[in-house]
């Protein structure tokens, strides 16, 4: 994340203030600069024989937009394994994940990252 | 004989003979019916218009706990999630699988993102409950449901639930084959 001064904040943004990242003060913290207890949650889906190699690595695509490589690891593990974490960070995310690998027919669990 | 799904520009086509849409529209309303919740007179309205529900017990049909799975290794945990995520669940699912049964009316399918999404999940759940009904539990099971491979050896309910899964299986594959080249 690129750090931001106070000095070159736009003054007047088209958009509401706080809501780009060029307006807000705190811009110079990244998403990816989480401190790790903001992340204390993790999703897993579990191995089921019934579900298809072709379809678990569609939903990953799909679902959490992972690239073609990063799909298929997960599915090799679940596979291989019988399960893989295929998210992590807050508790809210990691529920509405689950709740949507059960649409999709996955089982997934949630759980505390480490726990 | 049904013919794979294919990707085009209009969406993805597959060619089902009248027999097999017949099939597949009564699997997907045999999973809609084990879907549909049974509702307690006494249900609190307001809970149910946001999608809560009083029952978080799991599923006591072994097909059903496989379509809405614990969430949480947790007893109080799963149960508070599907008091409050279940409901949601089957309506998406039910959702899905009527979209996919309408799809299957008309003799030629053209499946945009949103259906082609919907059949394969419906696709999925007719699987996941099938696989229940004939034990599928591990991957010696599913090898054992493999070695039905023509119809002539349908000569008991599950022989011929074996080939059923074993089409399903094959339609699905296709299916999200196609949807896969669609991303790539």
């Amino acid at each position: 994340m690129v750090s931001q001064s106070a000095q070159n904040l736009p003054v007047a943004s088209e958009s509401a203030p706080g809501t780009s990242p060029e307006t807000t003060p705190s811009a110079d913290v990244g998403l990816l600069d989480r401190p790790a207890e903001d992340n204390p949650w993790r999703v897993i889906v579990w191995n089921d024989p019934v579900n298809l190699m072709s379809y678990v690595t569609y939903v990953f695509r799909a679902h959490f937009h992972y690239s073609q490589d990063k799909a298929r690891t997960l599915m090799m593990a679940v596979h291989q394994e019988g399960r893989a974490t295929v998210f992590t960070g807050g508790r809210e995310d990691a529920e509405r994940h689950t709740s949507a690998m059960h649409g999709y027919g996955l089982w997934a669990t949630f759980e505390r990252d480490g726990g | 004989m049904a013919k794979e799904f294919r990707s085009g520009r209009k969406g993805i086509t597959g060619g089902l003979e009248g027999p097999e849409r017949e099939l597949l529209i009564k699997l997907f309303q045999d999973v809609i019916t084990t879907l549909e919740p049974d509702t307690p007179e006494d249900e609190d309205p307001l809970a149910s218009l946001v999608g809560i529900s009083e029952d978080s017990s799991v599923p006591e049909d072994p097909a059903l706990a496989r379509l809405l799975p614990q969430a949480s290794d947790d007893d109080e945990e799963a149960a508070e999630f599907r008091r409050l995520t279940e409901r949601s669940v089957r309506e998406a699912k039910i959702g899905h699988l009527r979209m996919a049964a309408m799809d299957c009316e008309s003799p030629k399918l053209l499946l945009d993102h949103e259906h082609s999404m919907a059949f394969a999940s419906a696709l999925n759940d007719v699987r996941l409950v099938l696989a229940t009904r004939l034990g599928i539990e591990s991957e010696e099971d599913a090898q054992r449901v493999a070695s039905y491979t023509d119809w002539s050896q349908a000569q008991d309910v599950e022989s011929y639930m074996s080939l059923v899964y074993q089409f399903v299986s094959w339609l699905q594959d296709s299916l999200v084959e196609a949807m896969l080249s669609d991303l790539d």
